[in-house]
Parts: structure tokens; sequence; C-alpha cells
């Protein structure tokens, strides 16, 4: 899943500064999940914003909605209504979301109330980490399961550098060497010969953008 | 006050509802005491029961049998918690129907629970009802069968006044057959009859000796107990045969009476004792000392006087059918001896005013009714409680009186009698994973008088909760069914619930949905709030209605315009319900103070804190119970959260996060000043919110 973060709320107050009646707009999918723009966050940031308009003496209208996924142009209908009654729409969505609304609705500005991130999983309530880049040229045949161009901050794919310590990256040490882990996943996994030959060069232009697909 | 938390239509109920023969609301009015509130707890209880007060004392309460807290520890003590509310809560006056149109005459004979019940009923829906009653006061059993020990009499007058009170009408001294005969009720008008008489007759023995001085009847020697008819003179060395709850209630009267030794003899074995097993300890308690297993052979006496009871082995008391035929080991025979012997064996109807109306009897010659609607076989005539249904508990006579009544008052309005009853749907059992997770929390011990002191006299032996141990006793309920509802479109799957729930109630189904056991949920409401979809809502708690509150809270705590504006988050349970303390919140406390109860603090939402400073609080305190105290687990770490984040907010808006505060009580019987020092000390010093100029 896509994984976002809500901006800090002073951010989100200069981006909305000119406008007076502004809609958020909530993603029901990955911005729900990961808590950065469910249902639930709508309303907190709404009152928030509702609280701060008052504090600095300014008019303010919010409008609250929350719609099943904002990647996707025909869940995006339901909010016509609301778009043309709002000066701009404040997305909790991903950057995907915020650009689906923008071209679903080309005369409304649209603001990231969010920064994407990354695609990832949570390890433990309320943590997420970053698993894979989209990188358009999986290798994780060859890594034992691990990705080391998402979870080595070199992205090394014949790895490890030589500045790891017991088993923690040299860039940050509160965290595992990725290719420490390669090592012992194979290992258990009996398969420590799958190290012995290098990683050909990675062709990064499968990582171009903008990239598309057609089915 | 929090909107009532009565069961909604249609959905499962909680076994303790299901079990009560008059489906009271049990959960609902525990919750509310828990709640500290108890005129709402009184007013649930007595939408359903027209004998509150007797029911706090004398119930068969097989609700708490089927208590879901008993899986994990103990039972509710529901009958002693009904008892409380009783004691404490303002009632209000009944209510009324006002006669209706339709209203008609309708006897009752008999001034039982049941018969009560029933007028109770038909009065309510506008019917004119005149009860008859044999003896010289109103109540049946309730008045001439158990001791003052256990029921005190003016707890019975309180729920008779009650009834009058609706228009109901009670004739004493009145016998039918004898002052009465159901012909001359019906040529006076009376449209519908209900035979409600009981079973007022003693069964006796036939062995020899039964014939001699010092021989009497349970019913007839607890009459004279009971209705003070005159001074009974008891034994010195009294035998009481039987080991049903008569039997107890004789034993334990003797006792008082002052017979220096009271014995008990049954046929059944300890665990096969047919009375309530609190009874038995009780006598045991008192002295009394009980031989299991024995019949009697033969009373002995000399001069015609009582000197003892020759016993043999009672080797078992059913016979392989399962039907009551004791059998006897003859060789084995005991004497105890006695100058009183006392035979409470069991009771039986007396059906002899029926002698000249054509009313049908069954085989076993008794009332012959149709089981569904209690009609007899002459119409309009109708009968109820232990004359219709055999030997049973009051509340099963109110149950059966409660059916009566609604099949008379179809009856009077000329409409089919027989209805289905409302499918019931009852909640599953706890499974054993969630009952490791739940807090074992004790039971509150019921005072009661020193056994010295009980056994001089009649007066009650339970002396009921206070209201802290009433407030504690209640918080143990688990709620339920009343917990949380899912609403599976609203769901993301982001499967937080199933993450944090600290029971294990939400489960991911084998169609990768989630599903929220309702009946296995505790209602602590941490995923509530957590859930960033809002598919979960609390039955007894929602956002609407919070707000709402605040919105009130606010509203009262400006109209005396002094500063700073303050809102409190205060847990409804402990040390807030549990009585002085509330009071003093309410007489003492700042009027720019406004509190609002709510049921835990794992039930706050960062969005009621803001939506109190938008509304225009100055300042926002949440106050939880001690941590060890709350039946919950894991609420302060939960709250803390919530609170921590608004207090982020505040920053973040240039409010200010100092505006915010939450603390744990540090026990719950802390003094009630430094509680409230801690609440509007601070508040003191802080500015006004600039929100509410
Ligand atoms: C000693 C004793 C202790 C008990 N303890 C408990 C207990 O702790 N908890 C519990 O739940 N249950 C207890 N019970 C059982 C409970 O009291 C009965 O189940 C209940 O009272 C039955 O109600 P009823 O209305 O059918 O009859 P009753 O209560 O017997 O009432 C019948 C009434 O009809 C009157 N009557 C009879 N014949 C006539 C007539 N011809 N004309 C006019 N009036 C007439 C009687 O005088 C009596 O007042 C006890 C019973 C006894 C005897
Ligand atoms: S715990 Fe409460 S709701 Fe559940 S059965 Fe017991 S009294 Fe009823
Ligand atoms: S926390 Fe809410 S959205 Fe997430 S799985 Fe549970 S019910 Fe669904």
């Amino acid at each position: 899943m896509i994984v976002g973060k809500q901006k800090p709320l002073p951010e989100i107050r200069e981006m909305i500064a000119d406008y007076g009646n502004i809609l958020i707009l909530g993603c029901g999918t990955c911005a729900t999940v990961c808590f950065a723009g469910g249902e639930r966050e709508v309303d907190i940031l709404a009152s928030s914003l509702g609280i701060a308009a008052k504090l600095e003496g300014k008019e303010r209208v919010t409008t609250k909605h929350t719609v099943k996924r904002q990647c996707e142009w025909e869940f995006l209908d339901e909010i016509e209504e609301k778009v043309k009654q709002a000066d701009a729409v404040l997305s909790l969505g991903c950057g995907v979301g915020v650009q689906a609304i923008a071209e679903r609705f080309p005369e409304i500005p649209v603001l990231p109330g969010l920064d994407t991130l990354f695609m990832g999983m949570p390890v433990e309530e309320g943590v997420w980490v970053e698993r894979c880049v989209g990188c358009g040229n999986c290798i994780l045949n060859q890594t034992g399961g691990i990705c080391p161009i998402a979870r080595c901050p070199k992205g090394l794919i014949n790895g490890p550098c030589g500045g790891y310590r017991d088993g923690k990256c040299e860039v940050d040490p509160t965290r595992d060497c990725a290719w420490v882990l390669i090592y012992e996943r194979l290992k258990k996994m009996g398969r420590l010969d799958m190290l012995h030959t290098s990683q050909p060069l990675k062709d990064y232009s499968k990582m171009g953008h903008p990239r598309s697909i057609t089915r | 006050m929090m909107p009532s938390v009565s069961t909604m239509q249609g959905e499962a109920q909680p076994p303790c509802q299901v079990t009560c023969p008059i489906h009271q609301d049990v959960r609902g009015y525990i919750v509310a005491v828990a709640r500290g509130e108890f005129s709402e707890a009184s007013k649930l209880i007595m939408e359903t029961n027209p004998l509150p007060s007797v029911c706090g004392m004398i119930c068969a309460h097989p609700c708490e049998t089927k208590c879901r807290r008993g899986q994990v520890d103990e039972p509710l003590s529901i009958m002693a918690l009904k008892r409380f509310v009783v004691e404490h809560a303002d009632h209000g006056s009944p209510k009324l129907q006002g006669e209706s149109e339709q209203g008609q005459k309708v006897a009752i004979i008999g001034s039982g629970p049941s018969g009560l019940t029933a007028a109770h009923d038909l009065a309510k829906m506008g019917h004119k009802v005149t009860v008859f009653e044999h003896e010289n006061a109103p109540g049946g059993a309730l008045r001439s069968g158990i001791p003052k020990y256990r029921l005190p009499r003016e707890v019975l007058q309180r729920d008779l006044e009650a009834i009058i009170a609706l228009g109901v009408e009670i004739k004493t001294n009145t016998e039918l057959g004898k002052d009465l005969t159901i012909g001359g009720l019906k040529n006076q008008g009376y449209r519908a009859i209900l035979i409600s008489t009981g079973l007022p007759l003693s069964r006796g023995l036939r062995v020899p000796g039964i014939e001699l001085d010092g021989v009497l009847l349970a019913l007839p020697f607890l009459r004279e107990v009971n209705l003070d008819r005159q001074k009974i003179q008891v034994g010195k060395r009294v035998i009481v045969i039987g080991g049903g709850n008569v039997a107890i209630d004789v034993a334990r009267s003797a006792l008082r009476l002052g017979a220096g030794r009271v014995h008990m003899v049954c046929l059944e074995a300890r665990e096969e004792m047919p009375s309530f097993p609190w009874e038995i300890e009780a006598a045991l308690e008192e002295g009394v000392q009980i031989y299991c297993s024995k019949g009697p052979k033969s009373i002995l006496g000399k001069d015609g006087q009582v000197t003892g009871l020759e016993c043999m082995r009672c080797t078992a008391v059913f016979d392989a059918e399962g039907r009551f035929n004791p059998s006897f080991d003859k060789g084995e025979v005991s004497v105890i001896d006695g100058d009183m012997v006392i035979i409470a064996i069991g009771q039986a109807s007396d059906l002899s005013f029926l002698k000249d109306s054509a009313i049908k009897l069954n085989e076993g010659g008794q009332l012959l009714l149709d089981a569904d609607t209690l009609a007899t076989s002459e119409e309009g005539i109708f009968a109820s409680g232990e004359v219709a249904t055999g030997p049973g508990s009051a509340v099963e006579a109110m149950a059966n009186g409660r059916k009566a009544a609604l099949s008379i008052a179809r009856y009077l309005t000329g409409r089919p009698l027989a209805v289905a009853p409302p499918a019931e749907i009852e909640l599953g059992e706890l499974s054993p994973q969630i009952i490791d997770k739940i807090k074992r929390l004790p039971k509150q011990q019921m005072p009661a008088l020193a056994v010295p002191e009980r056994v001089q006299n009649f007066v009650q032996v339970e002396l009921g909760y206070d209201r802290a141990s009433a407030v504690r006793e209640a918080r143990r309920c688990l709620s339920c069914g009343l917990g949380t509802e899912y609403i599976e479109e609203e769901c993301s799957t982001c499967l937080t619930c199933v993450r944090i729930c600290p029971y294990g109630v939400p489960i991911i189904t084998a169609s990768g949905s989630v599903d929220i056991r309702v009946d296995q949920c505790q209602a602590c409401g941490i995923c509530v709030n957590e859930c960033p979809a809002k598919a979960v809502i609390l039955k007894q708690y929602q956002d609407e209605e919070v707000i709402e509150r605040i919105t009130t809270a606010i509203a009262n705590a400006s109209r005396s315009g002094v500063r700073p504006l303050t809102v409190v988050f205060w847990c409804s349970f402990s040390a807030y319900a549990t009585g002085d303390f509330a009071e003093f919140v309410r007489t003492k406390c700042p009027s720019n103070i406004g509190i609002l109860t709510i049921p835990c603090v794992t039930k706050i939402g960062i969005i009621h804190l803001l939506k109190a400073f938008e509304l225009g609080a100055d300042k926002v305190f949440v106050v939880g119970c001690p941590e060890e105290y709350c039946p919950y687990k894991e609420s302060t770490s939960w709250a803390r959260r919530k609170v921590d984040r608004a207090k982020k907010i505040l920053d973040d808006v240039g409010l200010g996060a100092e505006r915010l505060e939450m603390f744990n009580l540090p026990n719950v019987d802390i003094e009630q000043e430094e509680v409230l020092f801690k609440i509007t000390q601070p508040a003191k010093q802080t500015q006004p919110d600039p929100l509410n100029g």
C-alpha cells in the first residue's frame, strides 16, 4: 500500500490561507489505512482548522467528505456538487489522488494535505516501513526476498558496503543493514551460493518517468 | 444524563434479561447504577417490575445464575443492586395511562405476586381492577409466608401503595367461596375474573404420631408468626421436616422465636436440597442443624406430647424415571429428640370455592387451563400464579400474572386470546480466550447483621449496599452485547482494531473482512476512537450525543459569565458515581466549570476534545479513575495518546497545549477538595480562550 503522512498543520494553514471555502476530502483506501487521511482525520483536521480560523479572526467554511478512493475518477463523481461550492479542495489522499482530482475538476485548485512517502507495510500498530521503490525490474528472487534498493540507503545491489557494524547500517545505526538481512535469510534458505555471483548492473531506465502500462 | 441503554428491538439480549421471567432490562439498570444515574436505573426497573422493592430482597434471581461475569469470576449481585436502586433513587410517581374508553371491570382473586402483577398491568391499560383477598392484608405468600427478617413489611407496603396508586382496589378479609362466588362476581358486572389463589394449604404426613400435641404444619405456623395473630410459643428443641425454602424459613423463624435448638431433617442429600443455597448457608450460620438423606418414620411422643422424631435413611429421592418416589433403608433408623415438629414438605391448592361452578379440573384435580392463554374452561375466567403452575418463585408467579393480564386484555377487547410470544435471541457464551483476558474484579460483599444480633429478633439480616459498593458492583457488569456496532461498508480493513483490542474480539473472517464479535465485545471503546474509517461505533456513546452534551456543558458553564470557561470530561464510574462526590461537584462546583461524564476515558476521541475548544472552552480536563480500579485494560494509555495528539494540535493552531490536561485520580477515596483543587486552581491561571472573546 501507499504510505503518506499528513503535512504539519502550520504548512496546511499557509496553503489554505487564501481560500475561504474549503472541501476537505479524505480517501477511504491507503490514506485511511495509514492514518493520514481517512474519515476520522478529516474530522480532526476540519476541527483544527476551524479553531485556527477563529483565532485568526477569519471566516472560513469547511466541508467534509471522504470517497472510497481518490485515485479513480468514477469515485470522484459524487463530490461534483461540493466541489462547485468550494474555493479549493484540500486532499488527504496521496499524490495520485490529488492529481486525479485536479484532472477530474480542472477549474478548482487542489491542495495536497499529505506528503506521500512510500510503498510499504505496517510492522507493528502505528509503524509503517518502506519495502519497495517500484524499480520496474524486480530482483527479489535473488536477494532472499529482501529488497536492497528500498532497504539499503545506498541502494547497493551487490552489498554490503564496508561500513556496516554489528549488523547495523552505517548511514543509520538504528536500522538493520539490508545486506546482512539478505545474508541471514539466504543462509536460512541454504542458498548462500546465490551470493557467489554478483548482480549485473541494474537497468534503471525501467524507473524512468512517467511510466504506464496498458492491459 | 446519558440516554438510556435499553435493549434495542431485534438484538440479541444478555442472558440476565432472557432468563429473568419478567425480562427486566438488567443490563440497562446496572449500567445506569455504574454511572451513578440511579433515577434512570429506577425508571428501567419499574418499567417491567410492579414489585421492585420485593424483588430487590427475596427474588430467586435466576438472572445471576446465567450472568456472564460468572464465567470470569463471580456473577453480578443483580438482586442486591435492584434493592440499592429502590432504596436510593427518586422514583417519581407511577405512570398512569388514565382510564381508557374501553376500561372494563376485572376481579382478581388473591393478592399474591401473580394477582398483583395482573392487577398492575390491567390497571395501567385502563381497566378497573378489584382484588379480593382472603387474609386481612394483601401480599399473598410475600406477607403470610416470607419472614420479616428477609422482607420487612414496609418494603412490601411500598410496592403495594404504588399499585394502589394506579387505581387498583384491594378488598381484604374477603374469601371466594365464602364471601363471594364466581356467579355473584359476574352478576356484579365483572367482565373477567382471574383466579390467583396460590397454594395456601400445607401438605401433611401420613406417619404414626401425627396427631400428637406439638406437631404443626408450616404454612399455618408461618401465617401465625407473620400476621402477628398471636404470640406463638415454640418448643425448646424444634424439628423441621423438609428441605425447601419454606422449611428453612420455618427453621430460622423458630430460632428467632426462642427455640434453643433447631434441627432440620430432609430426604435430599445436601447438594440436592431444593432450597436456595444462600438460604441454607444463612440457616447454618445461625446454628440450624441439617440432617440430610433422612425420612420420617414416626413421630415419638409421651402423654400426648411430642418427644422426638424417628427417621430412616433415604437412599434415593427420585426413581429411575426421575419421579419423586423416595426409597428408604428401613434398617437404618435414628432418633432426633425434640418437643415440637413442624412439617414443611410442600404446598397444595385449595379449590373448594369451585364446588358449585362449571369450571373443569384436570385428572390431577387441578384447574384445566389453556397453557398459552391461561384461560379456564369457562369463558372470561382465567388463572395464574402457583394455583396454575404449581410451586415456584415469586417472579415466576409475576410473569404468569402478566401473561394472564395480556390474555384478559385481549379477551376484554374482543381480540383472539393467543399471540405468539416474541422470539428471543440470547447472546452466546464468552469464548475462553476472551475470558482469560478480562480483568478479575471481586464481588462486593453484602453487609449483614452479625449472627448473635440476628437470632434474637425479626430485623432484616441483609443491610444493603451503600453507594460506593453498589457502583463498584455495577461496574463489574460486562455490558454484554452493548459494546460496539461494526459498519462493514465503512471498514477499510486496516486491521487496527484487530491489532489493538486488548481482548482479541475483532477477528479476520474467512472472506477477508473483519468481524467485531458483538457477543464477545467488552464495550471498552478503544477501537472506536482509533478506527480511521469511523467504521466502529459504540451503541451507548456516539459522537453526535457527545458533542451535544459538550455544547450543553459549555452553555451551562458560560451562563455565569465567569472565566475561565472550563470543561471536565470525567469518568462517570467510580469516584464520580460513588455519590457524595457527585453531590459535591453538583453543589459546590464553581459555576464556570461544566462537567461531562463519560463511561471511561477510553471513550474520548480527539474530536471531542477539539470540539470543546471550538465551542469556546478556555480549559479542558480529562479525569480518569485509578488504573487498577478501571474494569477495562489499557484505558489510561489510550486516553493519554489522544490527549497528547490534541495538545500538539492546540500548539499548532496557536491556542497552547497547556489548556488541556489529563490526570488519573490517585485513588478512589481521595479527598474531594483535593480533586477539585486540581481542576479549579490551574484553570484560574488560564487566559480566557481568545475564541470566546
Ligand atoms: C414461606 C415461603 C417462602 C418463600 N420464599 C420465597 C423467596 O424467597 N423467593 C421467591 O421468589 N419465592 C418465595 N416463595 C414463593 C413465592 O412466595 C410464591 O411463588 C408466590 O407468592 C406465589 O404467588 P401467587 O400469587 O401465585 O400466590 P400467593 O402468593 O400464595 O397468593 C395467593 C393469595 O390468594 C389468597 N387466597 C387464596 N384463596 C383465596 C380465596 N378463596 N379467596 C380469596 N383469596 C384467596 C391467599 O390468601 C393469598 O394471599 C416462598 C413461599 C413461601 C410459602
Ligand atoms: S455481566 Fe451484566 S449484562 Fe452480562 S449477564 Fe451479567 S448482569 Fe447481564
Ligand atoms: S479499525 Fe476500523 S477500518 Fe480498520 S479494520 Fe477495524 S473496523 Fe475496519
